[in-house]
């Protein structure tokens, strides 16, 4: 067969497409997704793990008891998750940066932790390796089960939330890092949705050699020492994060509040709190979009996907450009809030996703202009082939349809 | 406001929203005397609570830095406060529904850990602020509005679970007994450890109107102060009685938890500093 040479457009819109350039020395190891994220907490300034054990997270804790101690931070085995995100909530409240780590049965025990952070406007960073499911399903097989539920990760309503996507090792690392800051900046927490592949592979990663030089990358913690500690009716970003323990006098509780913290059952302080939680999020969504693209100028057909799926989902695109499909590849990074703008183009789609009943394809169905050309191609616990995803893209390319293939899902009604 | 509520309170949030006769109003008050006469300023502590009664009435009533914890996990969230900010009294004030239902958990496992900081169970022995539904801590048989037959359940002292769980101070008391309260709350807070005070008080509009048939606060009073007696004012035996005060006190007999995770840490670093690799490390 002839090697045809194509030359497609290949774009990254994240932080660390600079951080890469930015930061050279340092050092080359093999190692895993779960290593390279609990290094990218330290180079943040993580200093408070607390957490539950569960695969495929329990590395990152693992990693965490070890790391910690060593810069100064501290590991708690919570009695539960629900425990240990409420931990770092406290913890973060004192002052102190926090993460902690999970999978689907342990993020379904966080949703309380969620609205009490997301609430107080708590920087916290939460890592949800998924599994498949539902409930323990397979421990050992890659899930995206928890798309919405990231999104809607406590009740109530009246939330906006960050959550973010890494599809490789190098990634998890950087993207951490991005996660902490957004964290900081935003005043909330940010949900890291890797997966079982990600989490557990090895591969090449780069370390900077010294993390107190990552300054210029990093955003600090501050100290917010001044009213207003709840800016009502406020979109404003970078406000500094409130500190309990310095004598402030600032509140903070599961309740509708006042700019000092403290409860009141009242609508105009019910809409003031829910337009700066919100709209923080909304009106500033040009700065947290990050995603990957690759020959969408031309492209006819465009495979959707993230985390591990969107691996063999980019060599199935360039597998189908190969075949004369004129196929493009969008890799959402920054799964919510959902980059509505990516999908403009009256093109075909293909969603690939790790799940049969159909989430992420949802959301593509209702950005883009036509959602009767948006394909959905489910698999469950197991990646889409190269193979697969090509044959896809050529169906839907030419015949405007999947071609029956086992163990794939189209149906999404 | 009374001199106590003025050197520590919000003014804001005094009054509390609480009923008519309700004893939390009085037992903070108690608590406020405490502080004073250990001479801790607002600065010196954190007050934390839960959800319920005892949340909704103190929360933010307290004019230093204050947090309201979703139901039951007040004592999760005081474990990373305390990790970050050790050198801080801590008061958390929580209800029978918190410490001892939906929160238990983390009231056991912070007593194992022997976690820095005072626990005021307040208890009005049932889910009085949803309207008077049964707690583990209703005594067994009594009428509620979820036990119209008499709650069918064996009640638990949490004072017996704590002390199993590893708490070093441990003290039972009620809303009838000033001075002891005052006494117990001191030494509670003289523990550089997991301290439980669990305070029984009566609430009139649903626990008194229901299981007691009154609301009525000095009769719902004297109903508990009989049962810490052991008899009735007019000389007869109660059903059961609630033995008070301290328990179990073995202050300062074993290292805090955030020590023990700051000791650890400088353990590991002076290993570090001897190898010589620093804090970039990995």
């Amino acid at each position: 067969m002839a090697v045809t040479e194509i030359a497609l457009t290949e774009r990254l819109v994240a932080p660390w497409a600079e951080w890469a350039k930015q930061y050279r020395e340092g050092r080359r190891l093999l190692e895993a997704g779960t290593y390279a994220l609990t290094e990218g907490a330290i180079a943040a300034g993580c200093r408070v793990f607390a957490g539950y054990p569960i695969t495929p997270a329990t590395d990152i804790a693992e990693y965490m008891s070890k790391r910690l101690p060593q810069v100064g931070g501290y590991y708690m085995q919570a009695e539960d998750e629900l425990a240990g995100m409420h931990m770092c909530a406290g913890a973060s409240l004192g002052g102190l940066k926090a993460m902690t780590a999970t999978s689907g049965p342990g993020f379904t025990l966080m949703h309380d932790a969620y609205g009490w952070a997301i609430t107080n406007e708590i920087p916290l960073v939460v890592v949800d390796a998924m599994r498949v499911g539902p409930i323990s399903g397979i421990t050992g097989a890659p899930g995206q089960g928890e798309f919405y539920v990231a999104r809607y990760c406590s009740h109530g309503g009246n939330i906006e939330t960050i959550v973010l996507s890494p599809n490789s090792v190098q990634e998890s690392f950087w993207l951490t890092i991005d996660a902490f800051n957004l964290a900081e900046r935003f005043r909330t927490v940010v949900t890291i949705l890797t997966d079982q592949v990600i989490s557990d592979m090895f591969e090449d990663l780069f370390l900077p050699r010294d993390y107190a030089e990552l300054g210029g990358i990093v955003v600090p913690r501050r100290h917010n020492l001044t009213m207003p500690f709840y800016p009502l009716n406020s979109d404003a970003m970078d406000v500094p994060p409130n500190i309990v323990g310095k004598g402030t006098g600032v509140c903070v509780s599961a309740y509708t509040h006042t700019e000092e913290g403290y409860d009141i059952e009242a609508m105009e302080a019910q809409w003031a709190q829910t337009y700066r939680l919100v709209n923080k999020i909304r009106h500033h969504r040009e700065e947290i979009l990050r995603y990957e693209a690759v020959g969408l100028e031309d492209a006819e057909v465009i495979a959707v996907a993230y985390g591990a799926a969107s691996r063999t989902v980019k060599t199935g695109v360039l597998e189908a450009r190969r075949r004369g499909v004129k196929a493009g590849f969008l890799r959402l990074i920054s799964l919510w809030p959902f980059a509505d703008e990516l999908f403009g183009r009256d093109a075909r789609y293909l969603v690939c996703e790790l799940n049969y009943d159909g989430q992420l394809v949802r959301e593509v169905m209702r950005a883009a202009p036509d959602k009767r050309k948006v394909h959905f191609m489910g698999k469950s616990g197991e990646l889409h082939t190269v193979a697969e995803v090509a044959a896809a893209l050529e169906g839907v390319a030419r015949r405007d349809r999947i071609p029956e293939l086992p163990y794939i899902w189209t149906e999404v009604r | 406001m009374n001199k106590l509520a003025a050197k520590y309170l919000r003014p804001s949030q005094i009054p509390t929203k609480a009923c008519h006769g309700c004893g939390i109003g009085m037992i903070e008050n108690w608590l406020l005397q405490a502080l004073d006469e250990m001479g801790l300023k607002q600065e010196d502590v954190v007050f934390g609570t839960g959800i319920g009664c005892v949340g909704r009435q103190t929360f933010a009533t307290w004019g230093g830095d204050n947090f309201g914890a979703t139901h039951g996990r007040a004592l999760a969230v005081a474990t990373g406060l305390k990790i970050a900010q050790p050198d801080k009294k801590y008061l958390i004030v929580v209800g029978d529904g918190d410490a001892a239902a939906i929160g238990t958990s983390h009231l056991i496992h912070a007593a194992r850990r022997n976690l820095g900081v005072t626990v005021i169970c307040e208890d009005n022995m049932g889910y009085e602020s949803t309207g008077g539904q049964f707690s583990p801590t209703t005594p067994a048989g009594y009428v509620t509005n979820s036990s119209p037959y008499g709650m069918a359940e064996p009640s638990f002292d949490p004072c017996d679970v704590v002390k199993a769980a590893g708490a070093t101070f441990v003290a039972e008391t009620t809303a009838t007994q000033w001075h002891q309260t005052v006494k117990i709350v001191k030494k509670a807070l003289e523990n550089d450890g997991f301290s439980f005070v669990h305070v029984r008080f009566p609430c009139n509009e649903n626990f008194g109107a229901y299981a007691l048939g009154t609301r009525d606060t000095l009769k719902n009073l004297e109903w508990i102060w009989e049962h810490t007696q052991g008899r009735t004012v007019d000389g007869k035996e109660t059903d059961f009685t609630w033995e008070t005060g301290i328990k179990h006190d073995a202050s300062n007999s074993r290292p805090e938890f955030s020590k023990i995770l700051r000791d650890m840490n400088e353990r590991v670093r002076a290993k570090m500093t001897e190898k010589g690799s620093g804090d970039g490390g990995h």
